[in-house]
């Protein structure tokens, strides 16, 4: 057989038993390819406009580098131990280092380049339905075209060969190093020991658990107002980020195996059957691959988590559109409220017009402020005040206050009592609690500070003795509604036109609204790019790790069949394990994002469960197709296996 | 009593044109309680008969009745039920599943049968113990030394009080003494438990231990001895002149 031969034929095999990996190749350089295109794309400036987009883009491309690398490395790896023993036999058979190294680039050229070339292909018919996807969420309205870019295509072409030629140096590497001896146990020694559960484990399965509840704990308490100075919440986070990584790790290294081994134990050696492939056997092989599963987990809970909370950002874009801006459109002086009014009347749109009188009092929150917080905020803090004719259901007596409309983000740095007295201008009022509504914009409200309601009387007597020094250049909030939304959209083209040369504090709802969208979208629509990624190609790594532990494993499948373990009883005690294998680091990476995102969802919008619920369970069915598909290679190594 | 029956087993590997035959014809039966020993050079078909005999390996034609049962009839999902109940196995490579300790080894023909829990550690008892493996329990596999793995391959081979025991090389792998120890437990088990063992040897110190020894070259039975009231030394002798007839690796070309 010539070397030629030798190479198509090992292309032939490698292409069935590697698919995933070429499939992976091919995913992760269309994925690649596409993201390059769209950041050359001209039709990208509209999209990234305002916001950073740019600067976004290029460090999303850059981590999508990092990780794609990462993987390829790794499954190179993966691969090259698998074949460990065939390249003894060549060497066995004469052929020195050198040519089993050009027999080994050559084949892996035509694997790699091939896929690049289809990844390229299929990046590129895919990248106008991307940019039409980016356009759909961020509200964008431009036309996507397709455009092929050659810029992107040498990009794509550098780094991809970059990896190429680091996947070859480490294959040198590797095959400089080991001895024809060495090349042919490579396989086995990868594996450890089967020992009893040390104590070490013991320790070190309870300190991950430990570990990991208090960083949930922390995470708790984080804007629970315990850590109020800046210091503080920075300590606190940097513990919490440590505790559970490190919780994870130790997790996987100890934890696992000493909760598996209490669960044997008290099977006092009696195992059933599905335990028996999947239990004893999760339980050795965790441990190994502790480092690997630490990462993916740490991962994959950034991307839910970051997913998550784009996501609810953008979900509830409207809702904090609402809380900053009272109402459909805000104005602070009477001119540019007239003059949009007046169009507004010419062009038949009907609307409610009202204005609400705002000044500017000092208070002394310190004996309704709960917690231990910063001085300096609590004595000379202004807040806006308005008279409880402004509101229909409010009626208050001469020395009673309430207060509205209270930004979720501050609350955690002020927190309020339910009830106490409240020191308006060094006079002292009944506080009687605080309500939901939002009565005045944002401009008023210093972008979020509650506004305290007082009675009529109070409220003239303050504007007597208003000090002008913290006065805003406004005192009256101007609101305007429209009475049929459906011509909301067409008062905001008029908004936009006629006061698009004045930058004053107007501010229209929808615009806010909008523009939160497109910044969050473009946000959500970057992570989503790199968390896909990174879940196939950790999906991939998990499901090629599962194929060589079933490769390893088929000589117990056999041992069991001849015991009289059907194929269907082996079946169910895999996917038993598959359930924990994939199962397990998904779960933990589920509720890292959760603790993570649950710690501090408020900070981006009003709306938790339907953002974070639809992006987990999204994150679960695709990642579930790698464990299905790990089942279904076991099947085909169970019926072989006899 | 005849435990198995087998008549005119044949067995063939490979293709319409490239086709090799491994058993030609072999008959055979053995009785509740003997402890038989199939010798031959290699490549003669023992490992196969014994798989085939198993019901590890499926027949290219013939019959094998086992407790009056035709195997050949039987359908995948029914051998391994036919198996589980009333088969044993012992194998060279002792074939301990590497993650499990050596209690969870024995136990496992128990559990997929389903056996009750106080009565499955009785028996773990009972046999571990008739072994000498009993305070091993909790090590795993690779703690154990060869001889230890092997008797521990024979508690799982007869917790269940099996039919049969098919044993292929058990003492392959191990030491003279370890040899001879298994040995002397299989055929104190094969007395103590009217335990019916086959079992492939081409090792005749390990066939002198059996009652009686069936001879097998190219595929058909060639002879065979039956031990009777002979001492082992004799019977080995007798083994050691039969080998030396039948011949190690000659053809009869």
């Amino acid at each position: 057989m010539t070397s030629k031969q030798l190479l198509f034929r090992n292309l032939r095999k490698n292409l069935k038993n590697y698919s995933l990996y070429v499939f992976a190749l091919i995913f992760s350089s269309a994925l690649y390819f596409s993201f390059v295109t769209l950041q050359y794309d001209p039709s990208m400036d509209v999209a990234e406009g305002s916001i950073k987009g740019a600067a976004a883009i290029r460090t999303a491309s850059i981590l999508l580098i990092a990780i794609v690398a990462i993987f390829l490395l790794y499954a190179n790896n993966l691969f090259i131990k698998r074949r460990s023993k065939e390249i003894g036999l060549l060497q066995l058979v004469g052929m020195n280092k050198g040519m089993i190294l050009r027999l080994l680039s050559a084949e892996n050229f035509m694997l790699y380049f091939g896929s690049l070339l289809i990844g390229i292909f299929i990046g590129f018919s895919f990248s106008k339905l991307i940019i039409l996807l980016l356009f759909k969420i961020t509200g964008v309205e431009a036309i996507a075209t397709l455009r092929f870019s050659t810029e992107a295509l040498l990009q794509t072409l550098i780094v991809f060969c970059m990896i190429y030629l680091l996947i070859m140096l480490i294959n040198h590497l590797f095959i400089k190093r080991h001895t024809i001896l060495a090349l042919f146990r490579v396989t086995s020694s990868t594996e450890e020991q089967i020992k009893k559960v040390t104590f070490l484990e013991m320790i070190m399965g309870i300190i991950g658990l430990l570990l990991i509840v208090i960083g949930y704990f922390i995470s708790s308490k984080l804007f629970g107002g315990d850590f109020t100075t800046m210091t503080e919440l920075f300590l606190a986070m940097v513990i919490i980020l440590g505790s559970v990584i490190i919780g994870t790790y130790l997790f996987y290294k100890g934890s696992i195996r000493f909760i598996f081994h209490l669960i044997r134990k008290r099977k006092n050696g009696y195992l059933k059957v599905n335990e028996v492939v999947s239990l004893s056997s999760v339980m050795f092989r965790m441990k190994s691959n502790a480092l690997l599963l630490t990462i993916i987990t740490t991962i994959s809970a950034l991307a839910i988590g970051l997913l998550s909370l784009s996501y609810i950002s953008y979900y509830s874009a409207e809702q904090t559109a609402k809380d900053y801006v009272a109402a459909d459109f805000s104005f602070t002086d009477e001119a540019h409220a007239s003059t949009f009014t007046e169009t507004l009347n010419e062009n038949g749109i009907e609307f409610e017009e009202r204005s609400i009188e705002v000044i500017q009092v000092e208070v002394d929150l310190s004996q309704i402020s709960d917690g231990d917080i910063e001085g300096e905020l609590v004595e000379g803090t202004v807040l806006p005040v308005v008279s409880d004719t402004a509101i229909e259901h409010i009626d208050l007596s001469s020395s009673e206050v309430i207060l509205s409309g209270y930004n979720d983000l501050l609350q955690n740095f002020i927190r309020l009592k339910d009830a106490g007295t409240l020191e308006l201008n060094n006079q002292k009022f009944t506080y009687l609690g605080l309500e939901d509504e939002f009565i005045v914009s944002g401009y008023y409200t210093s972008g979020g500070l509650p506004v305290a309601i007082v009675d009529e009387k109070a409220f003239t007597k303050f504007l007597t003795e208003a000090n002008p020094d913290i006065q805003k250049p406004s005192n009256t909030f101007y609101g305007i509604d429209i009475a049929n939304k459906n011509q909301l959209e067409k008062a905001n083209q008029i908004f936009n036109e006629t006061l698009a040369t004045s930058n004053g504090p107007h501010e229209s709802q929808l615009n806010l609204s909008n523009n939160q969208k497109t910044n969050m979208g473009f946000m959500m629509f970057v992570v989503a790019f790199l968390g896909l990624t990174f879940l196939v190609t950790s999906g991939c790594i998990l499901y090629f790790k599962q194929t060589g532990e079933s490769e390893e494993e088929k000589p117990n499948y056999t041992v069991l069949r001849k015991l009289g373990f059907t194929q269907n009883d082996l079946l169910k005690g895999v996917q038993q394990k598959q359930l924990f294998n994939f199962g397990i680091p998904l779960l933990l990476g589920l509720f890292h994002s959760y603790f993570a995102v649950k710690s501090g969802w408020f900070l981006f919008g009003s709306e938790l469960w339907t953002p974070m619920i639809v992006v987990m369970l999204l994150y679960t069915v695709l990642y579930s197709i790698f464990g299905l598909l790990s089942v279904n290679y076991y099947r085909k190594v169970i019926r072989d296996a006899l | 009593m005849k435990i198995l029956e087998a008549s005119k087993i044949y067995k063939s590997y490979g293709n319409k044109f490239n086709k090799q035959e491994v058993l030609k014809g072999v008959d055979l039966s053995i009785h509740q309680g003997e402890f038989i020993s199939i010798m031959g050079p290699s490549g003669s078909g023992k490992t196969t008969l014994l798989n085939v005999l198993s019901s590890i390996d499926k027949l290219s034609n013939g019959s094998i009745l086992i407790n009056g049962q035709e195997m050949t009839k039987l359908k995948e999902k029914q051998l391994a039920e036919f198996r589980k109940a009333h088969l044993g196995f012992i194998f060279q490579e002792y074939n301990l599943l590497d993650t499990l300790t050596v209690k969870e080894n024995i136990l496992l023909p128990l559990s997929i049968s389903k056996t009750s829990r106080t009565v499955a550690n009785h028996k773990f008892k009972e046999v571990a113990e008739e072994l000498g493996i009993f305070e091993l329990q909790d090590k795993y596999p690779n703690e154990l030394s060869g001889g230890q793995k092997q008797r521990t391959s024979a508690a799982r081979a007869f917790i269940h009080e099996p039919r049969i025991i098919f044993a292929d090389e058990p003492t392959g792998a191990l030491d003279s003494k370890s040899a001879s120890d298994l040995l002397n437990k299989l055929s104190q088990l094969n007395q103590k438990r009217q335990a019916t063992i086959l079992m492939v040897t081409h090792d005749p110190v390990a066939a002198s231990y059996c009652s009686r020894v069936i001879f097998i070259k190219d595929g058909q039975i060639f002879t065979q001895l039956n031990k009777g009231t002979e001492t082992r030394q004799a019977f080995f002798k007798d083994i050691m002149r039969t080998q030396g007839v039948l011949g190690g690796v000659q053809h009869d070309q």
